[in-house]
């Protein structure tokens, strides 16, 4: 073993790439569960990736066979229905680790110098997953299905000029149809591929930065503990825990997350009187509403995904460590995460009476809370400098503005040198 | 302070996740509940075959199915009547003949129990909703202007006996299409049970491996 | 590695014994999960319970005159059901086949039929029928009305399917 080892070392840097990024790659030790969940979303990824594979092996693309396919999976294929509806619930299990995994990066900050590239690369994986799973949603080819991917797709005639020749071009046909499901399904395998590829470029990012922690502000060397045995222990235990839930939802709550709707076979004349989209879309699918020009509310939508990605020039604060010496931005916070949460509910129910108007409230509150943050990140600074911060944060501060003083002057000099 | 926080979430889930498992039926109203014992869903099978088949088809129970819940090799001989046992239970009647008589193809009744939002108390409440109206004719209240006659006959019930005879017959039924909506449900709970008890077990085990290389920092 | 240089290198460790078995058990406990995981997955690929249900094939025997025969299927293969004439089953009595020699008692239920998988046993071509047995179009073997090779590259007999007679004129293959 040893001499294979060796063979590979000599040739390859093994033993050196386990130790540095692996076993003793140096860990904030006063990291919190709160930072578990990127490994977790991983594992969510392969588990995502094997259960589909195996159901590929299995399913029909084409709308004539796709739901009788998923039902023959569900009744005669041996297991089936343990890895269709892991793969149905790993779904919801990846959202609500990735939402859990950015409200930390909100939370503690993390999102700002030196890691927004780590935070950008998010937004894209963001992106990538959400791209994914609403093309994994029309295979099964229900009536949800259908009628989702119809009112989404429909939703790319708001591009001026273009709209009905892109929308039919996404399509394939006039409809959605058997074109589009075909493509569907050749994408959504293709892409969780990139996600891979993506999340390497965010680990790799990671291990040039390291994580960030709850203090918000990096550590000392001597308080950064190596990845192994600690980090390794814990991602597994909170694993365990992970498995635990997922467990009793995909063996005891399997249909929670699947609407009765979709286990009607897809009918091109006959729309459900209800179109939901899945529960991880819904805040967006409610802002969506809630604009009355289509063309205003898929900006709107479009921007309200897309605006977490401008958070490093949104939030100039000096103080660091997000929330946590920040009580303005914490309680900005709460109510974003508290509107995202009203937002959901209002996007699951009918467009109906008093909702209406909470949906316009909740989507001001939502762009708000953005507009906001500038102003008041640079009033709170102020606020809490003039209170007096603790001295080591104070310092910290200092030191920053030092050190970017000292690169515009290096930068001037450069210019100055030039000419 | 961590581990203490740690543990109790640990426990939590625990406590949570056996209570839940424990309680996992789903109940109907009048006080009958969906039932997975084979008595139940084979005199389902048996109202389907004889009733409710003239018209509804169930395109992916087979004949063969039907001994998962009980019924035995002759018994399921008898109702194929020389079809062959890999072949799908359908209807008695052809599409053309429904759309003559309904301007519709009643729908197939293999996954109603889950293409509705509590499938197996709508189908049970369904079934029982039907009034004679003051014209004589029959009326459903869930479901305004449904085709489907009331093949129960509990809108001219007369008497809590047989009421209730019928009560029980639908919540049969409702029993059995709840099954065949998802044949493999009881397998599935019960391998539930036992895959959340090893994970439950295998948490304890890692939380005291990660408790204790988490002591050497103290 | 002994225990001695464990217990150097991690000093802090209380009890290290226990922590071994402890990690042992884990370790133990988190590979039988790995392995069991795996079960479902290896197993979704066999063969699905409707394909399991086609391994029996029920076949009618009516409407089979002496001397014809009739093609029905069987787990996707071809089964021949030939219908003897008293000369066939006189001729094929008398004799012990090719190169595969075996008696035709051994080969039938009932004198009258004969029920063989169709698949020629050199590659598996399908035979096509000729007056005195079957004929394989792509190497030449050459099968008599017992389906036992005569000539040609086959090496063996054609196989018998398990099957067995429910009625006068119906039989269940598989």
């Amino acid at each position: 073993m040893k001499n294979i080892i060796s063979w590979i070392d000599r040739r390859f840097p093994l033993t050196s790439f386990v130790k540095k990024e692996l076993t003793e790659y140096p860990t904030p030790r006063n990291l919190s569960f709160w930072w578990n969940f990127g490994s977790l979303a991983g594992v969510v990824l392969v588990i995502q990736i094997i259960t589909g594979v195996f159901l590929a092996m299995h399913y029909k693309a084409d709308a004539a066979l796709a739901f009788d396919s998923v039902e023959h999976i569900m009744r005669d294929v041996n297991y089936g229905w343990l890895i269709r509806y892991m793969h149905s619930t790993g779904a919801t299990a990846f959202f609500a680790v990735i939402f859990l995994h950015m409200a930390r990066t909100l939370y503690y900050g993390s999102y700002r110098s030196p890691r927004e590239l780590m935070w950008w690369t998010g937004q894209i994986l963001l992106l990538l997953m959400m791209a994914t799973a609403f093309m994994g949603y029309l295979l099964p080819w229900g009536q949800m299905s259908y009628w989702g991917a119809q009112v989404i797709t429909s939703l790319f005639g708001a591009v001026p000029f273009l709209g009905d020749e892109l929308i039919i071009w996404l399509r394939g046909d006039f409809t959605v149809g058997d074109a589009t499901l075909t493509r569907f399904f050749a994408l959504h395998y293709l892409v969780p591929f990139i996600i891979m590829a993506v999340i390497m470029v965010h680990l790799v990012a990671l291990h040039s930065v390291k994580s960030s922690n709850p203090s918000g502000i990096n550590l000392a060397d001597k308080d950064n503990i190596p990845f192994h045995p600690y980090f390794t222990t814990k991602d597994l235990f909170g694993l365990c825990i992970f498995l635990v839930i997922y467990s009793y939802f995909v063996f005891y709550q399997p249909n929670m997350f699947i609407e009765a709707e979709n286990y009607i076979p897809a009918d091109p004349l006959q729309t459900p009187v209800h179109i939901v989209p899945e529960w991880y879309f819904l805040p967006f699918y409610a802002i969506l509403r809630s604009i009355p020009d289509l063309l205003g509310g898929v900006i709107a939508m479009t921007i309200s995904v897309l605006i977490f990605a401008f958070m490093p020039f949104l939030d100039r604060s000096k103080i660091p460590g997000g929330a946590v010496y920040r009580p303005f931005y914490r309680a900005l916070f709460y109510v974003f995460v508290i509107d995202v949460l009203v937002l959901g509910y209002v996007g699951a129910k009918p467009p109906e009476g008093y909702l209406v108007f909470i949906g316009y409230f909740a989507t001001a509150l939502y762009f708000g809370v953005f507009a906001i943050l500038p102003f008041l990140a640079k009033k709170e600074e102020l606020w809490l400098r003039k209170k007096g911060l603790p001295p080591e944060l104070e310092a910290l501060i200092q030191s920053e503005e030092k050190q970017k003083a000292e690169r515009m002057v290096a930068r001037r000099k450069a210019k100055r040198a030039r000419k | 302070m961590k581990n203490k926080k740690g543990l109790l979430l640990l426990l939590g889930v625990v406590l949570y996740s056996t209570q839940i498992c424990a309680s996992s039926n789903v109940s109907l109203l009048d006080g009958y509940e969906v039932s997975v014992e084979q008595d139940n869903l084979k005199k389902g099978a048996t109202i389907y075959y004889n009733l409710c088949r003239l018209c509804h088809s169930l395109k992916y129970i087979k004949y063969q199915h039907l001994l998962d819940i009980g019924f035995s090799e002759s018994e399921v001989n008898t109702l194929r009547q020389g079809k062959l046992m890999n072949k799908a239970i359908v209807s008695t009647s052809t599409p053309e003949n429904a759309m003559k008589m309904f301007g519709m193809v009643p729908p197939d009744l293999s996954i109603m129990a889950k293409a509705r939002k509590q499938g197996p108390e709508y189908i049970y409440s369904l079934m029982l909703s039907y009034v004679e109206n003051s014209e004589g004719v029959y009326e459903n209240q869930i479901f305004n202007g449904i085709k489907m006659p009331d093949v129960f006959s509990y809108s001219i019930a007369q008497g809590e006996q047989e009421k209730q005879a019928i009560q029980k017959d639908v919540a049969d039924v409702a029993s059995f299409l709840t099954w065949a909506s998802d044949p493999h449900a009881t397998e599935r709970k019960s391998m539930g049970l036992g895959v959340i008890a090893y994970l439950v077990v295998l948490s304890g085990l890692m939380y005291l491996v990660m408790r204790r290389v988490w002591r050497r920092l103290e | 590695m002994t225990d001695d240089n464990k217990s150097l290198e991690e000093p802090l460790v209380d009890d290290p014994e226990r922590r071994d078995f402890l990690n042992t058990v884990t370790g133990v406990v988190a590979g039988a999960g790995v392995v069991a995981a795996s079960w479902p997955f290896i197993s979704s690929m066999n063969p699905s319970s409707d394909v399991l249900s086609k391994a029996t094939t029920e076949a009618s025997l009516t409407g089979i005159n002496p001397g014809e025969s009739k093609t029905v299927e069987w787990q996707g293969k071809p089964v021949f059901i030939l219908r003897r004439t008293d000369d066939q089953i006189k001729n094929m009595t008398a004799s012990q086949g090719g190169k595969d020699p075996e008696a035709d008692s051994d080969r039938i239920q009932k004198p009258d039929w004969l029920i063989v998988v169709g698949l020629c046993t050199h590659l598996g071509c399908v035979p096509s029928r000729s007056s005195d047995g079957w004929f394989c179009p792509c190497h030449g073997s050459k099968y008599d009305n017992s389906g036992r090779v005569l000539h040609g590259p086959a090496p063996s007999n054609l196989k018998l399917p398990p099957y067995k007679f429910v009625s006068e004129d119906k039989i269940v293959i598989g």
